[in-house]
């Protein structure tokens, strides 16, 4: 699978309509989400997240399903901005079907790791697409579950610049 | 390859809260949390993996305020321990607060005697002085 970035898409730092005072790093202020649905358990659950409160993130965000799937997770959900990276239909694809030169595909690589460790991890780094285009990024992987012990799916999230190269 | 763990205080041990893999995110994002009262100590913690010897070596790069504060007294008995075994070998005290004990009691078993024994010169002199005082009125 290849990045196809729409057009839309605009090409901005990241946040920088954001508020002032307020964290403009989506990892930041979705980590700060998470830990505040958390509370006092390891991990949160899939029923605390709503969407309509965090708007402003979900757009960005995805929600990989692990029981079941604990080779493969697969993604279950999907904020618009993240969608628009997809080529293909994201809903119901595995993590193994998206390849490191998108912006999907580096998101979730890291997920093994967030299972075998049980705590959030964030992730940047650059990557080249297939048209040559270099892309800085950032992502979180969250682990959540519905039990509070068992890992039964991973709220993750990612955003991406593109360098311009003269 | 390098990884930078936010650990955090509670239940009484410290327990890995997130993983970035850059090191400004991290102390960012750590002292953020330091300066909220949420956490009783926050601290991070740098792991750099050998790939070649497949080694890791750890080292702590931030202490939290609160952090600093819990680690002190541990600090404080660690050195004390040290000490222990090159002054006194098979000291009494267990920790460094038994040891300074011990310290303080013999301070104060010099003192108070050469206290006592210095009131006793001092009235030694006036009673003296005043007998002397005393014969040369009579």
């Amino acid at each position: 699978m290849t990045e196809k970035i729409p057009e839309s898409v605009e090409r901005a730092e990241v946040g920088e309509e954001m508020p002032q005072g307020m964290e403009r790093r989506l990892v930041l202020r979705l980590l700060t989400y998470w830990r505040g649905i958390c509370g006092e358990r390891d991990y949160p659950s899939f029923s605390d997240v709503d969407p309509n409160s965090m708007q402003d993130m979900w757009e960005s965000c995805f929600v990989l399903e692990v029981i079941g799937h604990e080779a493969d997770p697969v993604f279950r959900a999907a904020g618009d901005a993240i969608s628009s990276f997809a080529p293909v239909p994201l809903i119901g694809s595995s993590i193994s079907e998206w390849s490191p030169d998108n912006l999907i595909g580096v998101a979730v690589s890291h997920t093994r790791d967030v299972l075998r460790k049980g705590v959030p991890m964030s992730h940047g780094d650059e990557f080249i697409k297939i048209d040559g285009t270099k892309v800085l990024y950032r992502s979180i992987l969250l682990p959540m579950s519905d039990d509070g012990e068992t890992i039964s799916g991973v709220l993750g999230a990612a955003n991406c610049r593109e360098v311009l190269e003269e | 390859m390098k990884a930078f763990e936010i650990h955090t205080f509670r239940g009484g041990k410290w327990k890995i809260d997130s993983v970035f893999d850059d090191k400004e995110l991290a102390l960012f994002e750590a002292r953020r949390m330091d300066q909220s009262s949420r956490y009783p100590g926050v601290r991070v913690s740098e792991e750099n993996f050998n790939e070649s010897t497949l080694e890791t070596v750890t080292r702590t790069i931030f202490k939290g305020g609160r952090a600093e504060k819990q680690a002190a007294p541990r600090q404080q008995e660690t050195k004390s321990d040290a000490k222990k075994p090159a002054r006194r070998k098979g000291a009494q005290g267990r920790n460094g607060k038994g040891k300074h004990r011990t310290q303080k009691k013999k301070k104060s078993g010099i003192v108070m005697p050469l206290v006592i024994l210095s009131l006793i010169v001092v009235i030694g002199l006036a009673a003296l002085f005043g007998l002397q005082h005393m014969a040369n009125f009579r």
